[in-house]
């Protein structure tokens, strides 16, 4: 398999998945989940304090899988940092062998288990792009000279489903102009307006991949609907999980997930997908199966 | 204004534990408005104080509790009542009540508000939050609305993903700061401006402790 930028500078449908570390030092499960992915994605993403909630970091677990094999993609989110303990968590990336870094805000604390700490956003997402580019070009953010510059990949996420959108695309617009090569979106399910959102897209350099988040029944698609913003679950699809039953629910899911990457690729709608199995990683190889990619 | 909001009861009077006397200064300006400094609040304080066997040696509402110089003036009418007290009890602002700390050296000084934030006045005695005192406004980049203080992440550029029809992902009682700014600068023609990627904020301007004075102007020759 390509890394990351090679398939994405190559033009290849370019997979990429997601590993979730965990809160504790059991890391067992998380390691056997990603060797289930091993040559099957060009590249893996490791979440940092998803949700706001406290679990071993992003950076260390880059390194695990970079042992592996995989090519990581190191989540870096501005809620628990400030600009200085960013840039050095960037040039430890490099000197670790991380070649690809996501950029994000990073949800608020007050989603998370620990929500009487102290939120830093001392940079945000856009500035934290400008922040790598600076890396990447051999000086730091108040302009000293490295020794040494990193060479990491840059990636942020988009919401193509976020209301208003208007906003939305102005920020990724921001996004490009600071540095941004490729994007990540958050879950999408309806196509037609994904398409909208690609033409506007399609204007600017880089490359998108789809996000494909796996329905595991009907009532994660409700909770995604009434509490996620910016995830929209048209109801025909709920209908169907629903008519798979209990047992066929999570098998119904991996159609629909299939389905969305076939439709992806067969159409040359984004440049790849990113799949998204939330604990359920394992299932990720059949699903890239159903959908066409071996 | 400045916010402030009355302690608990049982707070205040954990503090005054082995105090038998006390003081109590209020401020005419914001502590009054919010309701925590004024005569009335005074009042009912020291009949609460007086009903757990606590001497009330005298009240006062101070002009602008945050001077200090003309609040020890307006004090010296009321110098025996404070000597006769074992603290005095301040229900301002952190400010106010550390005026008092500088006035009095040897004499015990206790809060009996929390200090909140710099707030509007969006309703009778509804206080909203716009304004945190950066130290360096931006405002005129995100058509008049400040994003520094009423987006939850303090972002710059742009809504997060979690903008959610208007409203904030962190609580569905705040309404988006970057649709907001986006709806604004739309009304005023100034989207284009919006496309301006603002940098990282200076934090210098804002560390504490600050002083600012006011330079007088050169007579002119
Ligand atoms: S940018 Fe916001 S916090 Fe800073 S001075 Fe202006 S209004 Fe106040
Ligand atoms: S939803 Fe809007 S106000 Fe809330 S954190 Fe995101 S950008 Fe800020």
């Amino acid at each position: 398999m390509k890394r990351l930028k090679e398939a994405l500078e190559a033009g290849e449908f370019t997979i990429t998945a997601e590993c979730g570390p965990p809160k504790g030092t059991d890391i067992a499960e998380m390691l056997e989940h990603a060797r289930h992915l091993l040559g099957k994605i060009n590249a893996i993403n490791v979440t940092d304090n998803q949700s706001a909630v406290v679990r071993i970091g992003s950076l260390p677990v880059c390194r695990l899988l970079s042992e592996m094999g995989h090519d990581p993609i190191f989540q870096l989110t501005c809620r628990d940092r400030n600009r200085l303990a960013i840039q050095s968590d960037l040039m430890g990336a490099h000197i670790l062998g991380i070649k690809n870094v996501l950029c994000m805000t990073g949800d608020h604390v007050a989603a998370g288990d620990h929500k009487t700490a102290k939120p830093v956003y001392d940079l945000e997402s856009v500035q934290l792009l400008q922040t790598v580019a600076a890396l990447n070009g051999g000086h730091d953010l108040a302009g000293n000279e490295m020794k040494g510059a990193t060479n990491l990949y840059q990636g942020a996420v988009v919401t193509p489903e976020a209301n208003p959108i208007e906003p939305q695309m102005l920020k990724f617009e921001k996004k490009v102009k600071a540095g941004a090569n490729f994007f990540q979106t958050q879950a999408i399910y309806d196509m037609d307006n994904f398409k909208r959102f690609m033409d506007r897209a399609r204007k600017y350099n880089v490359k998108v991949l789809a996000g494909i988040l796996l329905l595991k029944n009907a009532g994660m698609a409700n909770f995604l609907n009434k509490f996620v913003p910016g995830i929209t679950v048209p109801q025909e699809l709920i209908d169907r999980l629903k008519a798979a039953g209990k047992e066929g629910a999570l098998e119904c899911g991996m159609d629909i997930a299939a389905e969305q990457v076939r439709i992806i690729k067969e159409q040359g709608i984004a440049d790849g997908a990113h799949v998204m199995a939330i604990g359920l990683e394992n299932k990720v190889p059949e699903i890239l199966k159903r959908a066409g990619i071996a | 204004m400045i916010v402030s909001k009355a302690k608990e009861r049982q707070d205040v009077i954990n503090m005054l534990e082995g105090v038998k006397s006390v003081f109590l200064l209020g401020c005419s300006e914001c502590a009054t408005l919010c309701g925590t400094g004024s005569p009335e609040a005074l009042a009912e304080m020291k009949e609460s104080l007086e009903s757990i066997g606590k001497k009330v040696t005298g009240t006062f509402v101070a002009k602008t509790g945050c001077q200090v110089l003309g609040t020890k003036v307006e004090l010296k009418a009321n110098k025996e009542e404070v000597d006769a007290a074992d603290a005095i009890l301040v229900m301002s602002c952190g400010a106010g009540t550390q005026s008092m700390v500088e006035v009095f050296k040897d004499k015990k000084v206790y809060p009996a508000n929390d200090t909140a934030f710099l707030g509007n006045m969006t309703r009778f005695q509804h206080f909203d939050e716009r304004c945190s005192m950066c130290g360096e406004c931006i405002i005129d980049k995100t058509g008049g609305i400040c994003p520094v203080t009423t987006c939850p992440k303090g972002i710059l550029n742009g809504p997060c993903g979690g903008t959610n029809n208007g409203f904030c992902e962190v609580s569905p009682d705040i309404e988006c700061a970057w649709a907001k700014i986006y709806a604004r600068m739309e009304r005023t023609g100034e989207l284009e401006k919006m496309r301006q990627i603002i940098p990282p904020k200076d934090y210098s301007k804002k560390l504490s402790p600050k002083v600012f004075v006011i330079e007088k102007k050169k007579e002119e020759k």
